[in-house]
C-alpha cells in the first residue's frame, strides 16, 4: 500500500496547538507511508497541486488529509483525487481541527491525540476499495412548505424555471404575515400587495399548485424523489418531488407569556402587530401619551429567548414615527436595552425619530399595571440607576419573533434538526446557509432564525436557485454507502430482513438467501451490526473499517 | 506522577452518528468548547450501525469508557434506528453490569444543536471515570 499523508497547519489554527513536524516526522516511520507531509494550507491552490504531484509521482493509492472535519471541503479534496486519476473512496479525511486542535489548549495531549486520530485514518483506511457514485434519477419537482414572503418567492423562482411546484399552506390564504402588515419599512409598503404581486406571478401558471388550508401527513422517500401526503379540504393527495424548501415562518411572541405586562386584560396594552391592524380605529386623546417597549420577548434568557430578533426595533420606532406623525403633540417614550437598527437606513431612521422628539429611555421594565386613569409603566432607568413610574394612555410592545408553532413536527416529519432555540438548522451558518443536513432539503426565511421581509424574500429566491441547481440535470450522484451481502455467508436467517427499516433487503425463496435493493437502501448500517454471520456489510463503513479505527484509537503507545 | 499516568492513559471512545451527534462534536470545536484530550470519536452514519461488539471491543482493547450517541429518539434521520440502538444498548449493558463495569457504557442523545450538551456529557462521563479509577488506586 502507498499511502500519502497530508498534514495541515490551517495558518495557525492548527499549528498553535499541535507538533505538526512531529506528526509528519512520525508517519514516515510506517512501512505503508510513501508520503507524509505538513503544509501550511492544504486546501489552497499549491497545496492541492502538492497533494496531485505527490500521487502522480509515487502512484499513492490511499490519500490521508489530516485538517478540518471531515464534512468540510469534502468535494474539493475528492474531486482533486479524481484530477489525479484516484478513485475518490481512497481518500481519508481525518479532522485534526474541530476535533483536537481546538478542543484543549495542551500542545503535548493534542499531538498526542492528532497521532492517534491519523492512526485510525491510516489504519482503516487500508480497507477501503474504490466506489462508484451512485446516479439517480430525480424529479423535477419541488415541495414548499409555507406559502409566505420566502415560500412564494422561492415558488416564483421555481416555477419560471420550468419546474414543477407543490406549494402547500396550512392557512386559508398565502401571505404568512406580510398579509397583515400595511406599511413596511422603510418606504411604506403594504404588504398585501407584495403578496398580490407574488401570486399574480404564479397565476396560470400550469406547473404550480397551490394548496391551502393543507397539511402534510407523512412523509418518505429520499433524496431526488422525496413521497408527501398532503392533507387537504378535499382529501388526500400523494405527491412527489425532488426537493424540498421548508419556509414556514415564525409565530409572533405572545406577550402573555409576560403576565406582569398585562397584554389580554387591558385594551390599552397592545402589541406592534396590534397596532399595526388597528391604528385608524384606536381611540386615543388629542395629545396622547404613548409608550413603546423594545425587545419583548427577545433577548430575555429567562423565558427562553436569548436571541435578538431583528426586526423588532424598527418596528417599535416606525410606530413611535407615526405615533408623531399623527399627533404632533404627543408625548411618546421609548423604553428600550439598546437599539439595533440594523437594516440599512435604520440608524438614520432612529436619528430621525429622535428629531421629532420621541424619548428614549434605556431602561429594565418591571410591570405593567393598567389603572383608572392610565396605564403605569413601572421599570429602572439603567443610565440614571433610577425606579420610575409614569403613566400612558396607550403602551405597544414591540414583539419578537418565535420559532413557529409546527417546528417539530416538521423536524420530525423530514428528520431535520431545531436549534437551540428551537428554530431550523442550517447544516453550515457560513458554507451552506440554506441546506438541512438532509440532501434535497433546504430552509428559507424565518423558520430558521429571525429575518425581515427584504431577507427573507432573499433567503426564499436563494434556497429555490440551490435546489434548482440540485434537480435542473434530472438526476444526480449520491454516495454509495450503502449495503452490499456477502452470498458465502449469508445463512439466510432473514435477521437484517426483519430489521431493515426500509423494507431494502429481500428474501430470495429459491436461493434462501437474502440480496440488498440499492435504490432502497438509506445507508444506517442497521443491518451491519445485526448479521450474526458478518454476511451483510455497510460499504464505506465495514466491520474492519471500523475495528481498525478503534484499535488505533485505544493502542498504548 | 500517577494523576498524570492515569490522565494520560484515560481514553474514552465514543461512536457518534453523523447526522446528529458527531455534527454537534463539530460545532463544539468550531466554538471552541473545551474537553478531555482522552475523549476520541468514531464517525458512523447511524448510531444502529454500532455493532455491541464494537463497543466490547473498545473496552477489551484498553479504553476506560465506551459510548454510543445519536439523535433524540424520533428524531433519527434512518426513522427508527436509534430505537434498536437502544434496545441493544440496554441488552449491552446488563451484560456489563454482570462484569461490573456499568459505568464504562453510556448511551446518550445529543441533536446537531446540541454542542454544549456534547461537551457535558462527554466531560461528565469521563470525569466519572477517572474518579473512580483514582479510587480504586489509592484502596
Ligand atoms: S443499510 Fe439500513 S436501509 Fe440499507 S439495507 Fe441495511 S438496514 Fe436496510
Ligand atoms: S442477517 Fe446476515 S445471514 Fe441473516 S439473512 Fe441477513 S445477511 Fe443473511
Amino acid at each position: 500500500m502507498k499511502t500519502g499523508i497530508f498534514i495541515c497547519h490551517c495558518g495557525h489554527n492548527i499549528k498553535h496547538t499541535v507538533d505538526v513536524k512531529k506528526l509528519s516526522t512520525y508517519f514516515k516511520m510506517f512501512p505503508s507511508v510513501t508520503v507524509s507531509e505538513d503544509y501550511p494550507f492544504v486546501c489552497s491552490e499549491p497545496g492541492q497541486d502538492m497533494i496531485k504531484d505527490s500521487i502522480e509521482k509515487h502512484g499513492l493509492d490511499r490519500v490521508i488529509i489530516a485538517s478540518c472535519t471531515p464534512s468540510l471541503h469534502q468535494e474539493l479534496f475528492k474531486d482533486l483525487l479524481k484530477k489525479s486519476d484516484l478513485n475518490p473512496f481512497l481518500l481519508r479525511r481525518v479532522g485534526i481541527r474541530e476535533h483536537c486542535s481546538w478542543v484543549g489548549d495542551d500542545v503535548d495531549k493534542n499531538t498526542e491525540k492528532a497521532i492517534r486520530l491519523i492512526k485510525a485514518g491510516l489504519y482503516s483506511s487500508s480497507h477501503y476499495v474504490p466506489l462508484e457514485e451512485k446516479r439517480v434519477d430525480v424529479t423535477k419537482s419541488a415541495l414548499i412548505i409555507g406559502g409566505g414572503v420566502s415560500g412564494l418567492s422561492a415558488a416564483v423562482f421555481l416555477s419560471k424555471m420550468g419546474m414543477q411546484v407543490y406549494l402547500v399552506e396550512k392557512e386559508a390564504e398565502l401571505g404568512g404575515h406580510t398579509r397583515n402588515l400595511k406599511n413596511i419599512w422603510p418606504i411604506g409598503e403594504d404588504g398585501t400587495l407584495i403578496i398580490e404581486e407574488m401570486e399574480k406571478e404564479l397565476q396560470g401558471r400550469e406547473n404550480v399548485e397551490i394548496f391551502t388550508s393543507t397539511t402534510i401527513s407523512s412523509f418518505e422517500g429520499s433524496f431526488g424523489n422525496y413521497e408527501a401526503v398532503l392533507l387537504t379540504r378535499a382529501g388526500e393527495k400523494r405527491i412527489v418531488a425532488g426537493g424540498v424548501i421548508v419556509a414556514i415562518g415564525f409565530s409572533p411572541f405572545d406577550p402573555q407569556i409576560k403576565p406582569e405586562l398585562a397584554y389580554g386584560i387591558d385594551k390599552r396594552i397592545i402589541t406592534t402587530m396590534d397596532f399595526e391592524r388597528s391604528i385608524d380605529a384606536l381611540s386615543l386623546p388629542e395629545n396622547p401619551r404613548i409608550a413603546i417597549l423594545h425587545c419583548v420577548g427577545s433577548r430575555d434568557e429567562q423565558i427562553g429567548k436569548p436571541y435578538c430578533s431583528r426586526v423588532c426595533c424598527i418596528n417599535a420606532l416606525r410606530v413611535a414615527d407615526t405615533v408623531k406623525e399623527k399627533y404632533k403633540d404627543s408625548y411618546v417614550e421609548s423604553f428600550y436595552m439598546d437599539v439595533r437598527a440594523h437594516p440599512r437606513g435604520g440608524e438614520e431612521f432612529f436619528e430621525d425619530t429622535q428629531e421629532k422628539g420621541v424619548l428614549f429611555t434605556r431602561s429594565n421594565i418591571a410591570e405593567i399595571i393598567p389603572g383608572s386613569k392610565g396605564v403605569l409603566v413601572r421599570g429602572e432607568d439603567t443610565l440614571f440607576n433610577e425606579l420610575f413610574e409614569r403613566e400612558f394612555d396607550l403602551v405597544v410592545l414591540s414583539i419578537g419573533m418565535s420559532p413557529p408553532e409546527d417546528n417539530r413536527l416538521i423536524s420530525s416529519l423530514l428528520k431535520i434538526t431545531l436549534d437551540k432555540d428551537k428554530f431550523f438548522l442550517e447544516a453550515h451558518v457560513k458554507l451552506r446557509p440554506y441546506d438541512t443536513a438532509v440532501k434535497g432539503i433546504f430552509i428559507a426565511g424565518a423558520c430558521s432564525g429571525p429575518k425581515d421581509i427584504e431577507e427573507s424574500i432573499n433567503h426564499g429566491r436563494a434556497s429555490a436557485t440551490k435546489l434548482y441547481g440540485f434537480l435542473n440535470l434530472g438526476y444526480a450522484f449520491v454516495e454509495p454507502f450503502i449495503a452490499f451481502v456477502d452470498m458465502k455467508r449469508c445463512s439466510g436467517c432473514r435477521m437484517c430482513e426483519k430489521a431493515c427499516v426500509a423494507k431494502a433487503i429481500k428474501f430470495d425463496e429459491t436461493k434462501r438467501l437474502v440480496h440488498v435493493e440499492e435504490a432502497a437502501c438509506m445507508g444506517c448500517g442497521l443491518c451491519n451490526a445485526t448479521c450474526p454471520s458478518s454476511a451483510i456489510g455497510l460499504r464505506g463503513y465495514l466491520d474492519n473499517v471500523i475495528d481498525d479505527e478503534i484499535s488505533a484509537l485505544v493502542e498504548a503507545v | 506522577m500517577s494523576e498524570d499516568k492515569t490522565d494520560k492513559n484515560q481514553e474514552i471512545i465514543g461512536f457518534a452518528c453523523s447526522f446528529c451527534t458527531f455534527k454537534a462534536s463539530e460545532m463544539a470545536g468550531s466554538l471552541r468548547m473545551k474537553y478531555p484530550d482522552g475523549v476520541r470519536l468514531v464517525q458512523v452514519p447511524c448510531s444502529s450501525r454500532v455493532d455491541p461488539a464494537f463497543v466490547i471491543k473498545s473496552i477489551l482493547e484498553g479504553a476506560d469508557g465506551a459510548f454510543v450517541a445519536g439523535c433524540h429518539p424520533g428524531d433519527c434521520h434512518f426513522i427508527k434506528g436509534n430505537y434498536f440502538t437502544r434496545r441493544k444498548i440496554a441488552a449491552l449493558k446488563e451484560m456489563f453490569d454482570a462484569f461490573s463495569m456499568k459505568d464504562k457504557l453510556r448511551l446518550f442523545w445529543v441533536s446537531a444543536a446540541e454542542a454544549r450538551r456534547f461537551v457535558e456529557k462527554v466531560t461528565g462521563m469521563y470525569n466519572e471515570i477517572k474518579e473512580k479509577k483514582n479510587a480504586g488506586k489509592t484502596n
